[in-house]
């Protein structure tokens, strides 16, 4: 056997048959997938804890509203209409004459009155909020909670209390509030993907709907697999070469082959393991997704793109990492070169979601095209249902090779003078001399 | 007799120190040769440019007559001085990894032969790390020679080993030896290149010191030493003219006379004062040889 094939067997064996292996792969998609079954099982669990508020109305025309349609409420719409199950919280409004003389002292009554649970929020209407004077603060409407930005309560209050000015101010023109109901339909414009046509029976497949599970969760996903086999193949090669080179193996194997072999069978070694890995995962997640019936969102011409990307980007990586493992002498040099080291990795996870939400432009492509965020952000970009020109895969795909090339050039060439220099950790200046001498 | 290995005229600098000084040497094929030398002379840097490990900055290395490139390090097998394996990894499987490596036909088979061989079969499915500072010695010389290599170069082969394993693997090489091999190896212990060397090289401060058959490198320097023994020990010398030198390993005194001194002068100053158990003329030791040429500054001092 290529002697390449034997030290990339022997790594291959050594990570895929310890204990830790299993562990990650099995923790793996609950930490990717962590953040998302928490939000998709708390989604319908809605708090149905009765809300108490206390209302200081200032312009003295909405409150009553207010509290009449909150028993509206109450009697029609909390329950579920089939099961009788409480299905929302029940507002209770309580009407406060405003203190002329002292309102700020009574809104911090109100406000202790929440800090001690009595209530849970007060609202203050100012005086003229029929007829605002923009940025004048008697035309303002305040929420006053101990959480006031993620509030149902909130949005309710603030609807019903518009409601009302709108009907007050139409009445006023003298029209008949019946008569421009309409007027105030807000129609909500729906995201939907484009139409398509099945290229075997030629039927048009209608439009689906987007929804944040296929624009966001397809992406990330397959952005967060390829991370994670980096950080479970290539990562891991620069404290495995730091160690072999403090543990003086790098030497004894020196004798049987050559440093670039060497470099290589490991990378491939984790080339092997990122493939397994990988390979599970997909197989995996097709199946599922499959059993879910969800089947029609699984991106399967980015599939091809995305072994293309990983293979270059583990060997990219990988000798990059090698050979900066070559230069450490002890884990203390290993840990202070590895956060730069990632820097490339990272990145890509930084702008993963402006480029997500805006994948054919300028930013999203250009950062795309640098060879080595392409595997990461251009396969994001392919993820999104938008078309991406097909130049643009093609040219990162280029340049991710030429990269690739380059990184086995230089990595061979820092690992190879590197590799058995013990010591203090050679200096770029050195380093760069090392590469143009070999 | 040909040369397998021939270096000639090499030099090696890291930064502004001169590790390798211009040195050549020719390595006959089917010899055991002897590289000697102080720690930090240049042995281990010569040996990587032996292997391709390290490049020389000058000179040319030729093995099997052709130019030293790496591709023939499959038929040289090396043992560093510094060593490691693999600890996670079951003892018989890193043999046959090993084995593998260095494309042996069987490496299983191999690995349970040698296994046996030093006694190691009761460890060949525990872990490296298990096993002690000797046998793993005694893996790491295994691994260098399971595919029986043309040229066999250990870097001090014997350090940290007790007598019995240090026998075990000295008739290992002799046998290597005896099927063709040639061998190569760096000691500090001059007594094991006395006894087993062909050939014997010392480099110091990067430059060739010595370098010949044991028996040339001692007639270089003459009759000029006194083995002594007597019931007084090292006092029996005390105030005699005409010593350089006195090398006291206690029961035995090994004498260095000045140049031009007679033996008998100093045979009938000590007679007087002690009993002789022996009194005897011969060539300097290979020991006191690489202290005379290590040690120049202390060569004046009578101690």
């Amino acid at each position: 056997m290529n002697k390449t094939l034997v030290i990339a067997k022997r790594e291959y064996r050594a990570a895929v048959r310890t204990k830790g292996f299993l562990i990650t792969l099995l923790l793996l998609p609950i930490f990717m997938g962590g953040g998302f079954i928490v939000m998709a099982i708390t989604k319908d669990k809605v708090d149905t804890t009765d809300k108490r508020i206390a209302v200081v109305d200032q312009s003295g025309r909405l409150g009553e509203n207010l509290k009449h349609r909150a028993e509206e409420r109450n009697a029609r719409d909390i329950k579920d209409s089939v099961t009788g199950v409480k299905k929302f919280p029940a507002y209770y409004i309580d009407l406060i004459t405003p203190d002329v003389t002292d309102l700020n002292g009574q809104k911090l009554k109100l406000s202790d009155e929440v800090r001690n649970k009595k209530i849970n929020a007060f609202v203050q209407i100012g005086p003229d909020v029929i007829h605002p004077q923009p940025g004048k603060e008697q035309s303002r409407i305040c929420y006053f909670s101990e959480n006031s930005l993620m509030d149902e309560t909130q949005n309710w209050i603030g609807y019903v209390l518009n409601d009302k000015i709108r009907e007050i101010r139409v009445a006023e023109i003298g029209i008949l509030p019946e008569k421009v109901r309409d007027l105030f339909y807000w129609v909500n414009m729906e995201g939907m993907g484009l139409i398509s046509q099945d290229t075997r029976t030629g039927d048009i497949k209608a439009a689906r709907k987007s929804d944040v599970l296929q624009t966001i969760m397809v992406p990330y996903i397959l952005m967060f697999l390829m991370f994670m086999t980096l950080m479970m193949s290539a990562i891991p090669l620069l404290q495995a070469v730091m160690e072999e080179k403090s543990e003086r193996i790098a030497e004894v194997l020196l004798g049987s082959v050559s440093p670039t072999q060497f470099m290589m069978g490991k990378v491939i070694g984790g080339l092997a393991v990122s493939l397994t890995t990988t390979g599970i995962y997909i197989l995996g997640g097709v199946f599922s997704i499959k059993a879910m019936g969800m089947g029609d969102i699984i991106p399967y011409h980015v599939l091809p793109w995305f072994f293309a990307y990983m293979l270059l980007n583990i060997i990219m990586t990988g000798c990059m990492f090698a050979a900066m493992g070559s230069t450490c002498n002890d884990s203390k040099d290993a840990q202070a070169i590895q956060f730069p080291a990632m820097l490339p990795l990272i990145i890509p996870m930084f702008v993963m979601m402006p480029v997500i939400q805006n994948p054919l432009g300028s930013f999203a492509t250009t950062m795309s095209l640098i060879p080595p965020f392409t595997p990461m952000l251009m396969l994001v970009r392919q993820a999104t249902q938008v078309t991406i020109p097909i130049w643009q895969p093609i040219a990162g795909l280029l340049g991710v090779l030429i990269f690739t090339l380059l990184s086995v050039w230089i990595g061979g060439r820092i690992f190879r003078s590197c590799i058995i220099m013990h010591g203090k950790r050679p200096k770029m200046g050195l380093l760069f001399k090392q590469l143009m001498k070999g | 007799m040909t040369n397998i290995i021939e270096i000639s005229g090499i030099t090696k600098t890291f930064g502004s120190h001169v590790a390798v000084d211009n040195l050549s040497l020719a390595v006959p094929e089917g010899s055991i040769y002897g590289f000697i030398g102080p720690n930090g002379s240049g042995k281990t840097t010569t040996i990587r440019m032996i292997m391709n490990i390290l490049y020389p900055d000058n000179g040319s290395i030729r093995i099997f007559g052709e130019e030293q490139t790496g591709s023939n390090i499959g038929r040289i097998g090396y043992l560093p001085e510094e060593r490691g394996l693999y600890r996670k990894m079951k003892l018989r499987e890193l043999i046959q990894f090993h084995g593998e490596l260095k494309k042996v036909p069987n490496p299983g088979k191999e690995a349970d032969y040698w296994l046996k061989k030093f006694d190691l079969e009761p460890w060949a499915k525990k872990k490296v790390e298990t096993l002690s500072k000797g046998m793993s010695q005694k893996v790491q010389f295994i691994v260098t020679i399971i595919d029986k290599p043309a040229i066999i170069i250990l870097d001090e082969p014997f350090s940290g080993l007790d007598p019995v394993n240090a026998e075990v693997i000295r008739e290992v090489i002799l046998d290597l030896r005896k099927s063709g091999s040639t061998v190569i190896f760096s000691t500090h212990d001059m007594s094991v290149a006395e006894k087993m060397c062909d050939f014997i090289f010392m480099i110091y401060k990067g430059k060739k010191v010595l370098d010949g058959t044991l028996q040339s490198i001692k007639d270089q320097y003459g009759q000029d030493t006194l083995l002594l023994q007597t019931d007084l020990g090292s006092a029996a010398l005390d105030d005699i003219d005409g010593i350089d030198r006195i090398n006291d390993f206690g029961q035995q005194q090994e004498v260095r006379l000045l140049p031009g001194t007679d033996p008998q002068k100093i045979l009938e100053q000590v007679i007087l004062r002690a009993r002789i158990s022996r009194f005897e003329m011969s060539s300097p030791s290979l020991e006191d040889i690489f202290i005379r040429i290590a040690r120049p500054e202390k060569n004046n001092s009578h101690e």
